[in-house]
């Protein structure tokens, strides 16, 4: 392969799919890119096995061909560059790249030696705007569990309905669930259970205004648009009824501003305990008291105004939790709903004036307090 | 008004730790028998099984050293007597020793059993413009009169610092780094030495040809977070430099908990294994419960017949206590390890670590009941077995798989 490239076209089909290489990995190859040279143009692809991330960047070519080389090496290489065409060509399974005066060579592995890409049928695609996933994405797939002891709940459930969509994440202490109003037809009625490493792939390399196309076949799902691919595994089983545990008889409820919220809750998240990070929320009138108590380290409290006008209740909370919700939820106001100390909260924004509010829900488990 | 800052005081921390402790103890235990011995090994057995846990100054000089399996010791130096280690009288030491440290300073760390930190910050006027060195002095001698136990003291600015110093102390000395002469001292000492600096980031360091703190303090702190990521750049830098803001904490909450047992004979079968393995949960459950702690994190380690030791590790999200909840997490751990590698077995250990106190781990889950490694009955269930063995010895119930 021989092929011309602008240096800023190289540093950005390396950065697209640089993110999507293992560092560590203990299949040598997969710590490599896939460079792919067709007629005008340069297809660069990485994959961690469940992921796979395939971008082409225009270029002029001599003679079309392909190699495998060290990802990490090469974008390094390229983010040194000074800027002119660069010039890369093969030699045997070696990389041979010339950039003004210097010239480099790089060892590489042939092609096959390459996994090959799952073969996800784009027959029966359907299509969504970048702009509703990059929303479904963002407001859900922080909520999504890190631990290995249950797999399904490490991926965010897609949910592909009649004239909806809608996805939802948990860990099992909080989740958050996302539904928008969209038709996309020839999408079948089913649920997914995507990584979220996939989705980030997704926000990362389709604009807002992208028509990404989407299909999957039996274990895989493919997202893509001209000139960008990103496959990934699904993870399988029965993702847990959610609905039966989203409250629908909770009867207490307090609005507060958001970033007052936020505020004071980070404050107090500075004296929680670093394992626990317990504080205690009492409401009372349009008031709402925040509490830590950390034996080894100290103590703090803070009144907020809120609007409360239910029973007294004291409830508590893993800051961090509350913190992460209130990170995405939209809007300037905030509302809590409570059925008792020891049952699941909700939050969700606010509609002032009427004005419409995304379909947005996140709800959080508290921790028992004390007394 | 101007804002006002008062200068922060300049911290004194000092780092007390005994001699050779089990060496010591074993020798106080038996005065006219291990009392005698110059050449003198603490832990395993005669027949060569377990681990040095104490070697006497004399033996060292034959390359014997504290970790090292007894038999290879009992090869570097035949001569040597070997005797178990004195749990009572080590444990009476160590209390007692802490003892006379608490009247020095309100703020005393024990470190581990034998090792204890002290935070003198502000006692330059209780004792009378007494230099650091003198007063680290006067609190040897004071526990070497009053507790029979020799130490030594090593000093400075932060626990890192005593930490070190105290190396260079041993045996019986003191050694006191001024305030201001942090990084020249740290600059003697290779970064494989500073705790936290384990041997995979020895590597990974090595690789750059960063070996001796010196080679560190040669980098900028950009371009050492360039090399190693924010985080660790910047960890690397201070530590270098002889920086470290971790408080002295008494009451400590402990880090972990943990129990091993080194086998008579190897293990081979992972029947054997998981018995040994139910006995071991169940000591670790015991202790947390115990101390009124859970774990999140529960660790597995193996050593294998040729010495190589493995471990594995996993992070649940509510904390556990339970015996059966901590073996279940800790026997998967040991399906993974042990096919990993089909070797016979010389060590099991599980440790717990992520503590938090028993009571503040209540977090609600959504999906409580199909989930729970644990739930309130499990717990009820240990507590009320702890209260049996409390009353009845340790032996008086044990769990199906541990009978006979």
């Amino acid at each position: 392969m021989k092929f011309k490239i602008t240096r800023d076209n190289l540093q950005q089909g390396l950065a697209a799919v640089g993110a999507s290489i293992p560092t560590r990995t203990t299949l040598p190859v997969l710590s490599n890119i896939l460079i792919e040279v067709g007629e005008d143009s340069v297809a660069m692809s990485g994959t961690d096995l469940d992921i796979a991330v395939s971008v082409s960047v225009p270029a002029e070519v001599d003679d079309p061909g392909s190699l495998t080389v060290p990802a990490k090496k090469l974008q390094e290489l390229a983010r040194e560059l000074p800027e002119h065409p660069v010039r890369l060509s093969t030699k045997g399974d070696r990389l041979e790249l010339t950039c003004g005066r210097a010239a480099f060579r790089l060892n590489g592995m042939p092609r096959d030696e390459f996994p090959t890409f799952p073969a996800v049928d784009f027959t029966n695609s359907w299509k969504v705007m970048g702009s509703t996933l990059h929303g479904l994405i963002r407001q859900t797939s922080f909520a999504v569990s890190s631990e290995e002891s249950r797999p399904i709940l490490n991926g965010v459930l897609w949910q592909l309905g009649e004239d909806q969509m809608r996805m939802v994440a948990t860990n099992g202490h909080r989740l958050a669930r996302m539904t928008v109003a969209v038709s996309a037809p020839g999408a079948p009625r089913t649920d997914l259970i995507v990584p979220p490493k996939a989705l980030a792939q997704v926000e990362r390399l389709f604009g807002s205004d992208d028509e990404v196309e989407v299909a999957r076949s039996e274990n895989h799902i493919g997202f893509r648009k001209a000139g960008t691919q990103v496959f990934t595994r699904l993870i399988e089983g029965p993702y847990p009824n959610y609905e039966q545990v989203i409250p629908k008889d909770n009867d207490r409820f307090a609005i507060a501003g958001r970033n007052l919220l936020t505020q004071a809750l980070r404050r107090m998240a500075v004296v929680a305990s670093d394992q626990t990070h317990r504080v205690r929320l009492s409401f009372t009138t349009n008031t709402l008291r925040f509490a830590v108590e950390t034996p080894d380290l100290g103590e703090a409290h803070e009144d907020l105004e809120v609007e409360y006008a239910g029973e007294p209740m004291d409830i508590g909370f893993n800051a961090n939790y509350l913190l992460e919700v209130l990170r995405y939820m939209p809007g300037e106001d905030v509302k809590l709903t409570f059925k008792a100390p020891e049952r699941a909260a909700t939050l969700e924004p606010v509609s002032r004036e009427g004005e419409p509010v995304p379909d947005y829900l996140c709800l959080v488990m508290p921790l028992r307090l004390l007394d | 008004m101007g804002d006002v800052t008062l200068p922060r005081p300049i911290r004194r921390i000092l780092l007390l730790d005994c001699d050779q402790f089990f060496v010591q103890c074993a020798r106080l235990a038996d005065p006219d028998g291990a009392g005698r011995e110059a050449l003198l090994l603490v832990g395993g057995s005669p027949a060569g099984r377990g681990v040095v846990t104490s070697a006497s100054y004399e033996t060292r000089a034959f390359g014997v050293h504290s970790g090292m399996p007894t038999a290879a010791a009992l090869r570097l130096c035949p001569r040597a007597r070997v005797v178990s280690v004195p749990r009572r009288i080590c444990g009476e030491k160590s209390r007692a020793v802490r003892a006379v440290l608490g009247r020095f300073s309100p703020l005393v760390e024990a470190a581990s059993i034998d090792e204890a930190y002290l935070d003198l910050t502000g006692t330059e006027r209780l004792y009378a413009g007494e230099s650091l060195h003198d007063t680290a002095t006067r609190i040897q001698q004071t526990v070497l009169e009053e507790t029979a136990i020799q130490t030594s003291v090593g000093g400075g600015t932060c626990k890192l610092v005593a930490k070190l110093a105290v190396e260079r102390a041993k045996p019986a000395g003191v050694r006191i780094v001024a305030p201001g002469a942090e990084a020249e001292f740290l600059a003697t000492f290779r970064l494989a030495d500073i705790p936290g600096v384990g041997p995979v980031f020895t590597e990974e360091l090595k690789r750059f040809g960063l070996v001796l703190v010196a080679d560190v303090q040669r980098l900028s702190e950009r371009a050492l977070s360039e090399l190693l990521g924010e985080g660790r750049g910047e960890w690397l830098y201070r530590r270098a430099h002889g920086v470290d803001e971790g408080r002295v904490h008494p009451e400590h909450t402990p880090r972990s908990m943990s129990r091993d047992e080194t086998f008579p004979h190897d293990l081979q079968r992972l029947a054997d294994l998981e018995r040994e393995l139910l006995a071991l949960t169940a000591r670790v459950g015991a202790d947390l419960r115990d101390a009124g702690y859970r774990a999140r994190t529960i660790t597995l380690k193996i050593r294998d017949a040729d010495f190589r030791t493995r471990q594995a590790s996993r992070t649940v999200a509510d904390a556990l206590e339970t015996d059966r909840a901590i073996d279940h997490v800790a026997r998967e751990l040991l399906h993974k390890l042990h096919a990993a590698r089909r070797i016979g077995t010389r060590l099991l250990g599980v440790a717990a670590s992520g503590l938090v106190p028993a009571g503040d781990a209540a977090q609600l889950g959504l999906f409580e009941a199909e989930r729970a490694l644990e739930t309130d009955r499990d717990r009820r269930l240990d507590r009320t077995a702890d209260a049996i063995r409390e009353r009845f010895g340790r032996n008086s119930l044990k769990r199906g798989g541990l009978r006979g």
